[in-house]
C-alpha cells in the first residue's frame, strides 16, 4: 500500500526546484512513475511530498544541432524518442534500444529523465547513452551542473544528485565520424529489463584502426559501469575478431555481477563476454560503412 | 489524508471524484467511477489488464497517479461500442476467440485499439510488439494477433462506429 | 500465420463445429463481464489476510488486540476462532484430509494463513496485520523430498512416518518377464519443476453470512459444488445452507478446486461479524501461498527390443508434495498412469511417493501430472531410439496404443487417432526440408483422460447434471453445475443442447455457475466437462426433445414406422422435411396439453464399467522447432505443429483457441516457468521474476485434428486442451538433444543450464580424445 503524501503539481521546471528545495529531505519528483509507484507500493520510498513534473511542458522538448548534438527534456517520453525520424537518422541505436525497453504502455507514459534518475543498473537508455559519451543536465533551486554519465551512478539505485536536485535534459553529443553504437541486452522474453546488457560505440580512424572505444555494461554491477579494460584492448587495435574475443574476456573479467535466480555470477561474465564481443563488433562493422 | 476533488474524463463522461491523491488511475476507474471491465492483475506493472487509452496512448492505469491524468481523455473497453454496436476489434475478438477466461480481455482490447490507430498495416511482428505489455495466461496470443490483423487488414471496413 | 487443417472431417451437424461465438463473449469483449474479483455488496468489508513468515512453526500464542484497536477493524480470525476441522478433498480418506487452512497451533510453510482481519478499508485491514503478535516456536524444516524421506527428517504431519504422504503403487502385465525379453534397457533420473497456475483472476472470494444462518459465497474458482462441500464440512453447516456462485471466474488451470484462504477466512470473518467480507490476494500471495504444479524426481527404466519393441518400464517417482495433500495425492497416480501412455507394454509398473515438505502444497495443474511423466518419457524414449539407431517416430508409432488396447484393469481404450497424428506430424517434418544450422526440431507424444472416474470427494449425486428448460417463446433454459472457467464449457454445451433440440445457440440460455440454482456437477477438472457433462446435456436435450415430439405424433397422426426430428426449429418428419411445423408453435401447443407445465428434461452421467481411470482418452503429438544461440544458451521457439485426436470436435474455435494456449502454457513449462525456493520461500513471487511465454514468444501453432469417434461422449467428443499441456517440455527437450546430443534431465531447460550442457559434453569429449 503506498503510503500518504501531499501531490504538488508545479506549473513550470523552476516553480518544481523551489518545491524539491523546500522539501528535499521527504519529497521526491514524480514524472511517469512506472518504476517510482512500483517501489512506492512496496513500501521501500515513503515520500511526504510527491512533486508531479509529468506534464511540464518546458521540460518536454527535443532538439538536435551538429554541433551541440542531441538535447531531450528530462520529460520526454521513450515512445517519443522511439518514433522520433530525427532520433532514427542521427542515432539509430537510440531508437532500437527504445523499442526493446518493457512494453508499449510503459514507453508512453515513461520518461527518460525518469529512467536514467531511477539508477537501476538494468534500466536500458543509460548503458547506450554512456556509450556515446552522453551526460545530464541537473538543476536546483541554486543553479544548474552537467553530470557525465560517466560520474552519475554512484552506488545501487544512487546518483551524484543532491537531494534539491532532478534531472532537466539529457545531452547527447553529436556522433563523430566513422563512429557506431550498437546494444543488446540478454533477457528471456522480449520485453525484459536484461540479465546484462552491453552498449559498444566504435570510432575509426581514417585508417581503419580503432580510435576510440567505449564499452558500458548493464546489470553487471551495482551500477551501469564502463568496461575499461575491454576499452583498451579495442583502442589502437586493428579490428578483428579475435580482438573482440579479447575485449569480451577482459570485460568478463572487470565486471562485478552478482548471481541471482535468473543467473548465476559466472554465467553473468560469460554473456557478457559473448555479447561484449558481438556488440564490438556489431559496432565496428557500422562505423566502417558510417559517414 | 485529505481526499482532494479530481475531474476526470472517462468514455467521454465527465466524473468529479474526491480521492486521495495517492489513488491509482486504475483505482479511480474501478472503485470510484465503477468501471470494472478495467482488471488488476500484479502490483508490477507487468501484466497490462490494466491497460487504458490516455489521449490515444495504451498506458498501465496501475503504473499512473489518478491526478496525473486530470485533463486527459481516457478510454476504457467500456466506451469501445456505440449504442450498443460493437467495434471492430471487438468483433473481431469475436470472430476469432481471442479470449477465453477473459480477465485480461479488457486491456487486451485497449491495447489492442491504441495499436491499430498508430500502426497501419502492421506485420505479425509488429502485432505481437504491440500487445506484448499484456499477459493472457489463456489462449496463447496467436488468436489476439489474428483478431488485430483482420481488423488491420480491413475486415470490419464497414463496421467502424 | 497458423495453419488450421481437420483429418476425415465428418460434419453432418447443423450447430456442431460450425462458427459459433462463445456464448459469453459479448459480455467479455464489451467489459461487462463481472468476476468474483469485481464484486461489492452493500456494507462490505475487506479482508487481508496474515501469513507466516516461517516455513515451520509452531503457533504458541496470537494477540490481536492492537489490531483490534485500530479505527476501521471490525474482526479479527485465527485459527482458534474456528473449529479446527482438517480438511482435504479427498474427503473419503480422513488421514489424506490434513489442512485447516487457519491452522490452530503449528505452521508449515512459508505464506501460510495464520489471521485473518476484516477492516472497512483494505488498507485499514493491510495496517492491522502489522499490529498483530505472533509468538511463534520455529523448528527445523525440510524443503525437498530426498531429505524429507530421510530418517530423523523433521515431522511435518504426526504419524506420517519419513513425511510420506501418499503412496501409489499400479502394476499391469508381466514386467519382469518384459525386462528379461528385452534386449536393451535403460534408466535414467529426472526432474520435473513445479510451476504456478498464474490465473489471470488471483485468488479471491466474498463471503456474505446472514441472521437466518444462511451463507452465501462469491469465489473465484472451477467446482461451486465442492466448494459448497467443503465448506459445509469445516463449517459444520448443511449444504444446502450455503450458496456458492462463481461468476465470470478468471482462469483455474487446476489450481481453483480446492478450499483456499479467501473463501475460507472471507466466511470466518463474515460469521463473526455478519457483513459481506471480500478478500482478493496480491499477485504476490497468489504465487507464494495459492498451489503449484507438483515438482517430481523421476526414476523410469525401460526395456526394449532391438527392432524397437517396447517390452516393459518400471517408474518410481518422489514428488515434492509441500505441506498437504490437496488434489497432490490424484497428481501422483495420473503422472505415473500416463507415464505409461501412449505405448503398449508387455508389463508396466510404477511407484510413486508424495513426500511432505516445508513448501508451498503441490496440486493439480493443467495436465494433472503427466507433463512431468511425459519429460521424462518422452525423451527417454528419444535416446534409446538414438541408442539403437532406430528412427524414433516410427518406434513410436509401432508400439502406440490403438483401438481397443487394453491396459489391464486400468483402461479399455475405444478410439484412436494416434496414427493418424503420426502421419501429419511427418509431413509437417517433411515439409520444413533442411533447417538453418541453428535450428532442430523436436516431438512428442502423448494421451489424455476425459474426465476421471474418481470419487475421493465421495459424492453421492451424478457426477455430471443438467435440466433443460423449454419456454414457451421456444427459448431454452439450460442448467448445468459444470463450471466456466474460460475454457468454453458454457458455449460446449449451449452447441450441444441446440444440436439435439433442433434450435439455435442463440435459443439457449446457459445457467451454470451457482449451486442454489443448478443441478450438481463435480467441475471442470481433469477435461470431464465436455464428456460428462456433455452427456448429461445430451440426455436432457433428448429428454425434452422426446416430449414434444410425443406430442407432435400425437397431432400428426403419422405411420408410427416414421420418424420425427427437429433441425433449425422446424419440426418435421425424417422422410418428408418439407412438411413439419414451426418449433415455437409446436411448443405453445405442448404446453397447453401439459396443462401449462413447462417441457422440462433431465439428464445426468456417471462413468460405469469403464476402467479404473477414464472413459476416454485423446491422442496427440507435439512438434516444435527450436532455435538455440550456441553461446548464450537462449531458447526460441520458432515453429510448432499439433496433430491431435479429440473425437468429433464440438467447437473448431474453442479448441484451437485450447490447443494453443495449453501450446504457451506448456512450452513456458519446458524453458521458462521456474519456481526456486530458498529455506522454502519462494524466491520470484512475482510478474517481473516469474517468466511466461508473451506474444512475441508465441510461434506459430499449426494443428491438424484428427476426427474420430468416441462412442462414450457425447455426439463422439472426447477430451482438448489439457492433454496438449503434456508433450511440449519434452519436445523442447528432445530438439535440443537433435540439434547437440546433450540430454536435458531437469525441466524447466534455462539457458545457463544449455550452456552448462554443451560444455561438459566438450570437456566430456576433450577427455575421452585423451
Amino acid at each position: 500500500m503506498i503510503s500518504d503524501f501531499t501531490y504538488l503539481k508545479p506549473g513550470s521546471a523552476k516553480e518544481a526546484l523551489k518545491m524539491l528545495a523546500e522539501h528535499q529531505d521527504d519529497g521526491k519528483i514524480i514524472c511517469g512513475g512506472q518504476s517510482l509507484l512500483i517501489i512506492m507500493r512496496q513500501g521501500l520510498v515513503t515520500p511526504e511530498y510527491v512533486i508531479d513534473i509529468k506534464k511540464l511542458k518546458d521540460l518536454n522538448y527535443m532538439t538536435f544541432d551538429p554541433k551541440d548534438g542531441l538535447k531531450m527534456g528530462a520529460t520526454t517520453t521513450h515512445r517519443t524518442i522511439e518514433k522520433s525520424a530525427m532520433v532514427k537518422e542521427k542515432y539509430p541505436v537510440l531508437v532500437e534500444m527504445e523499442e526493446k525497453l518493457a512494453s508499449i504502455q510503459v514507453r508512453n507514459w515513461g520518461t527518460i529523465g525518469g529512467n536514467l534518475a531511477h539508477a537501476d543498473a538494468a534500466g536500458d537508455p543509460a548503458p547506450v547513452l554512456m556509450s556515446m559519451g552522453g551526460s545530464v543536465k541537473v538543476a536546483s533551486a541554486s543553479g544548474e551542473r552537467v553530470i557525465s554519465l560517466d560520474d552519475f551512478y554512484t552506488d545501487l539505485f544512487e546518483t551524484a544528485m543532491n537531494h534539491d536536485e532532478m534531472i532537466v535534459e539529457v545531452i547527447v553529443p553529436p556522433r563523430p565520424a566513422k563512429s557506431a553504437t550498437k546494444y543488446q541486452k540478454f533477457n528471456l522474453l522480449d520485453s525484459d529489463q536484461g540479465i546484462v546488457a552491453v552498449a559498444a560505440t566504435i570510432t575509426l580512424n581514417g585508417g581503419g584502426v580503432c580510435k576510440d572505444a567505449r564499452i558500458v555494461l548493464g546489470n553487471a554491477a551495482s551500477t551501469t559501469i564502463r568496461a575499461k579494460e575491454a576499452e583498451k584492448v579495442l583502442i589502437g587495435a586493428k579490428l578483428d575478431d579475435a580482438v573482440f574475443q579479447k575485449a569480451g574476456e577482459a570485460a568478463a573479467a572487470e565486471c562485478q555481477p552478482v548471481a541471482d535466480i535468473h543467473a548465476s555470477e559466472e554465467y553473468r561474465r560469460h554473456l557478457i563476454s559473448i555479447l561484449t564481443k558481438r556488440m564490438a563488433k556489431a559496432a565496428w562493422e557500422q562505423a566502417k560503412i558510417s559517414g | 489524508m485529505e481526499k482532494q476533488l479530481l475531474r476526470l474524463n472517462v468514455n467521454d463522461q465527465n466524473y468529479e471524484i474526491y480521492i486521495n491523491p495517492k489513488t491509482l488511475l486504475v483505482e479511480a476507474i474501478r472503485d470510484h467511477i465503477e468501471l470494472t471491465g478495467t482488471k488488476r492483475g500484479c502490483d508490477t506493472v507487468s501484466c497490462g489488464a490494466c491497460t487504458v487509452v490516455v489521449d490515444d496512448m495504451a498506458v498501465k492505469a496501475c503504473s499512473v497517479l489518478a491526478v496525473q491524468a486530470e485533463g486527459t481523455k481516457i478510454l476504457t473497453s467500456e466506451g469501445l461500442e456505440v449504442n450498443g454496436k460493437l467495434a471492430p476489434i471487438q468483433k473481431a475478438f469475436l470472430d476469432e476467440g481471442a479470449f477465453q477466461c477473459g480477465f485480461c480481455t479488457s486491456g487486451m482490447l485497449m491495447s489492442s485499439v491504441a495499436f491499430l490507430n498508430e500502426t497501419k498495416k502492421p506485420t505479425e511482428k509488429e502485432i505481437r510488439d504491440g500487445i506484448e505489455g499484456n499477459i493472457c495466461r489463456c489462449t496463447g496470443y496467436n488468436s489476439i494477433v489474428r483478431a488485430i490483423d483482420s481488423v488491420a487488414k480491413g475486415k470490419y471496413t464497414e463496421d467502424k462506429v | 500465420m497458423n495453419k488450421y487443417t481437420v483429418i476425415n472431417p465428418h460434419e453432418p451437424f447443423k450447430v456442431i463445429n460450425t462458427h459459433i461465438h462463445n456464448v459469453d463473449g459479448w459480455a467479455k469483449v464489451t467489459g461487462r463481464a463481472a468476476y468474483t474479483f469485481d464484486i461489492k455488496l452493500p456494507g462490505m468489508l475487506y479482508g487481508k489476510i496474515l501469513r507466516s513468515p516461517h516455513p515451520h512453526a509452531n503457533i504458541r500464542g496470537i494477540d490481536a488486540s492492537k489490531a483490534l484497536a485500530l479505527d476501521g477493524v471490525k474482526a479479527v480470525v485465527t485459527g482458534k476462532d474456528t473449529l479446527g476441522i482438517k480438511q482435504g478433498i479427498w474427503r473419503r480418506y480422513k488421514d489424506l484430509c490434513d489442512e485447516q487452512i487457519l491452522p490452530v497451533d503449528k505452521v508449515r510453510y512459508i505464506g501460510e494463513p495464520v489471521a485473518a482481519v476484516a477492516a472497512t478499508t483494505e488498507e485499514i485491514a493491510e495496517k492491522a496485520l502489522d499490529l498483530i503478535e505472533v509468538d511463534y516456536e520455529v523448528l527445523p524444516a525440510v524443503f525437498e523430498p530426498l531429505d524429507a524421506i530421510k530418517k530423523g527428517a523433521p515431522e511435518i504431519h504426526e504419524g506420517f512416518e519419513r513425511n510420506i504422504n501418499v503412496t501409489r503403487h499400479i502394476e499391469w502385465g508381466e514386467v519382469e518377464e518384459g525386462f528379461e525379453e528385452a534386449e536393451y534397457i535403460r534408466e535414467d533420473w529426472f526432474r520435473c519443476g513445479g510451476q504456478a497456475h498464474m490465473c489471470m483472476e488471483t485468488r479471491c472470494a466474498v463471503s456474505s453470512y446472514t441472521p437466518d444462518k444462511k451463507l452465501t459465497i462469491y469465489h473465484s474458482n472451477q467446482s461451486p459444488y465442492y466448494m459448497q462441500g467443503l465448506m459445509a464440512g469445516v463449517l459444520d453447516m448443511r449444504e444446502g445452507d450455503i450458496r456458492v456462485v462463481a461468476p465470470y471466474v478468471g482462469g483455474g488451470f487446476g489450481g481453483k478446486f480446492e478450499l483456499d484462504g479467501a473463501i475460507f477466512c472471507t466466511a470466518i470473518l463474515s460469521m463473526k461479524c455478519y457483513k459481506p467480507v471480500k478478500i482478493v490476494y496480491t499477485r504476490e500471495e497468489d504465487f507464494i501461498a495459492s498451489k503449484r504444479r507438483t515438482p517430481m524426481f523421476y526414476y523410469t527404466r525401460t526395456g526394449v527390443k532391438k527392432d524397437g519393441t517396447f517390452c516393459a518400464r518400471e517408474a518410481k517417482v518422489f514428488t515434492n508434495g509441500g505441506a498437504y495433500t490437496g488434489m497432490g495425492a490424484t497428481a501422483l497416480y495420473l503422472t505415473g498412469f500416463f507415464h505409461s501412455f501412449p505405448y503398449r507394454w508387455k508389463g508396466y509398473r510404477y511407484d510413486g511417493y508424495r513426500v511432505y515438505t516445508n513448501t508451498l502444497p503441490s496440486t493439480s495443474m493443467r495436465g494433472f501430472g503427466a507433463p512431468q511423466a511425459m519429460w521424462c518419457s518422452e525423451q527417454q524414449i528419444e535416446w534409446i531410439a538414438a541408442d539403437l539407431g532406430l528412427d524414433p517416430i516410427e518406434m513410436r508409432r509401432k508400439n502406440s496404443h490403438q483401438e481397443g488396447t487394453i491396459l489391464p484393469g486400468q483402461a479399455t481404450i475405444a478410439s484412436c487417432g494416434i496414427d493418424q497424428c503420426y502421419d501429419e506430424i511427418t509431413k509437417w517434418i517433411k515439409g520444413k526440408g533442411k533447417l538453418p544450422a541453428n535450428r532442430s526440431i523436436g516431438i512428442s507424444a502423448c494421451g489424455f483422460m476425459s474426465g476421471g472416474i474418481f470419487n475421493w470427494f465421495d459424492s453421492p449425486y451424478s457426477f455430471s447434471s443438467a435440466v433443460v428448460t423449454i419456454n414457451q417463446d421456444g427459448t431454452v433454459e439450460l442448467h448445468i453445475g459444470a463450471q466456466e472457467i474460460g475454457q468454453g464449457s458454457n458455449t460446449t454445451m449451449a452447441i450441444i443442447c441446440a444440436e439435439t433440440l433442433g434450435v439455435k445457440v442463440e435459443d439457449i440460455k446457459v445457467h451454470s455457475g451457482d449451486t442454489d440454482h443448478c443441478p450438481p456437477d463435480l467441475g471442470a477438472w481433469g477435461s470431464r466437462q465436455t464428456l460428462m457433462t456433455g452427456n448429461a446435456t445430451k440426455m436432457a436435450s433428448e429428454n425434452a426433445k422426446k416430449q414434444l415430439l410425443e406430442f407432435a405424433y400425437a397431432q400428426s397422426g403419422l405411420n408410427i414406422v416414421y420418424d420425427l426430428d427437429i433441425k433449425d426449429r422446424w419440426v418435421h418428419a425424417i422422410a418428408r422435411p418439407e412438411r413439419g411445423e414451426d418449433f415455437v408453435k409446436l411448443v405453445r401447443k405442448a404446453l397447453r396439453g401439459k396443462d401449462g407445465q413447462k417441457i422440462v428434461g433431465r439428464g445426468y452421467y456417471t462413468p460405469h464399467r469403464k476402467g479404473m481411470i477414464s472413459p476416454a482418452y485423446s491422442y496427440m503429438l507435439q512438434g516444435v522447432e527450436v532455435e538455440v544461440d550456441e553461446e548464450t544458451g537462449k531458447i526460441t521457439l520458432m515453429d510448432s505443429m499439433t496433430a491431435h485426436d479429440c473425437g468429433q470436435p464440438i467447437n473448431h474455435l474453442g479448441l484451437i483457441g485450447q490447443l494453443e494456449g495449453a501450446f504457451s502454457m506448456a512450452a513456458g513449462y519446458g524453458y521458462l516457468e521456474y519456481m526456486p525456493y530458498e529455506d522454502g520461500k519462494l524466491m520470484n513471487p512475482n510478474l517481473v521474476d516469474y517468466k511466461m511465454i508473451r506474444a512475441p514468444e508465441m510461434p506459430p501453432a499449426n494443428i491438424a485434428e484428427i476426427d474420430t469417434y468416441e462412442p462414450e461422449g457425447p455426439y463422439g467428443a472426447k477430451e482438448a486442451g489439457e492433454g496438449l499441456t503434456n508433450p511440449t517440455a519434452a519436445a523442447i527437450g528432445n530438439a535440443l538433444f537433435h540439434r547437440f546430443g546433450v540430454q536435458m534431465k531437469e525441466c524447466p531447460v534455462r539457458p545457463e543450464m544449455v550452456v552448462n550442457a554443451l560444455k561438459e559434453k566438450k570437456e566430456k569429449e576433450a577427455a575421452e580424445k585423451k
